[in-house]
């Protein structure tokens, strides 16, 4: 299970807790994606498995870490996680079933999928995640309700492919890669709390950044994606 | 274009040649950036010391004004520097996150068999 975590000191103490209290047989990786808080040092004080970049990547990196981690180590499944604390890691096994139970590539923990709809966030949020969703619809047939959720679990079958591509959030253009590459991803229901410490990584002037970004990276996502299926058909 | 206009160019494209054969030198620029801006002054003087050149490019670039031609050429090769720079940054900006992915998994892998080898020694 990997914790991408920048500048998380405040809340990741007791993510850690709670996810080796819910699933202590799994193996833990943090990503330290160059945290310039005591975030180190909250790391050393819990005894946890590190991986720290030396200057911030970014999140999508600090995901390729972990995904990288896991293929060289030979891990058959990785679960990502957000260390911001609003993941309920006691729903982590349940996700863990469905993903074997329907036989996926990828499962997304989603917080919309019950209701189909995103009343309970706020109007900027809303619209978002509702462009994003149609955009994955648009480019692979496929309805993703949840495209930006970090709670993920994925498979052996897709550590390689995700390490050919460079993804800046890993969400949207993480997943339309995928489809297009013919894998199952699937969503499975989760709840999910409000932030009440720390910062969100998200800025005023991302809110306007990001769509634009994540709508190149969908598109340089589905170059991607046939430049991977030419070269594995050569 | 002028006498005046023409010398003036020249002495901007020789201290421009100095400058970045220094630079050269001292390591402070990659000597392949530098054959770049030496390949494009050195054209610059050659099309300003034959005037038929000039006329050439003057009418090839729709310009009535040989100022205006190479203003515009000039915008054009800065628009093509700045590209080209920025997909070096590019370039640096990955081989430097592949390089630090590198280092975390390293000790990320030192650490989990150094707790693998603790839980086997208790």
């Amino acid at each position: 299970m990997a914790i991408p975590a920048h500048n998380e000191a405040a809340t990741l103490g007791e993510v850690i807790n709670r996810v080796r209290a819910s699933t202590p047989e799994f193996d833990l990786l943090i990503v330290d994606d160059g945290s310039q808080d005591n975030t180190s040092e909250i790391l050393k004080e819990l005894k946890v498995v590190t991986a720290t970049h030396f200057c911030n990547l970014g999140y999508g990196r600090a995901i390729q870490t972990a995904v990288k981690y896991a293929l060289s180590l030979e891990y058959d499944v990785l679960i990502t996680l957000d260390a911001d604390g609003q993941h309920n890691p006691e729903e982590i096994r349940l996700l863990f079933e469905e993903f074997f139970a329907g036989g996926w590539d990828m499962v997304i923990g989603s917080r919309h999928l019950t209701k189909k709809s995103y009343s309970d966030t706020s109007f900027g949020r809303r619209i978002g995640m509702l462009l994003f969703s149609v955009l994955v619809k648009a480019t692979t047939g496929k309805r993703v309700y949840d495209t930006s959720s970090g709670l993920r679990v994925i498979g052996r079958n897709v550590f390689e492919p995700l390490t050919y591509s460079q993804f800046v959030d890993f969400h949207a253009e993480a997943i339309v890669y995928l489809l297009r590459l013919s894998y199952r991803v699937g969503e499975y229901p989760i709840s999910v709390g409000r932030r009440v410490k720390g910062r969100s990584m998200y800025s005023a002037l991302s809110h306007f950044k990001y769509p634009l970004k994540t709508f190149l990276m969908v598109f340089l996502g589905i170059v991607q994606a046939s430049l991977t299926r030419r070269g594995n058909r050569q | 274009m002028t006498l005046q206009g023409i010398v003036v160019l020249n002495l901007i494209a020789v201290a421009l040649l100095l400058w970045v054969a220094n630079l050269v030198r001292r390591g402070a620029l990659y000597a392949g950036y530098g054959v770049i801006f030496i390949l494009v002054t050195l054209s610059v003087m050659i099309v300003l010391s034959i005037p038929q050149l000039l006329s050439l490019l003057v009418r090839l670039v729709g310009a009535v004004f040989p100022v205006s031609a190479l203003t515009l050429l000039a915008l054009c090769f800065i628009v093509f520097m700045l590209v080209y720079i920025l997909t070096q940054v590019t370039v640096l900006s990955n081989r430097l996150a592949t390089l630090a992915q590198g280092l975390a998994i390293q000790q990320a892998k030192e650490q989990a068999e150094r707790k693998a080898s603790e839980a086997a020694f208790e």
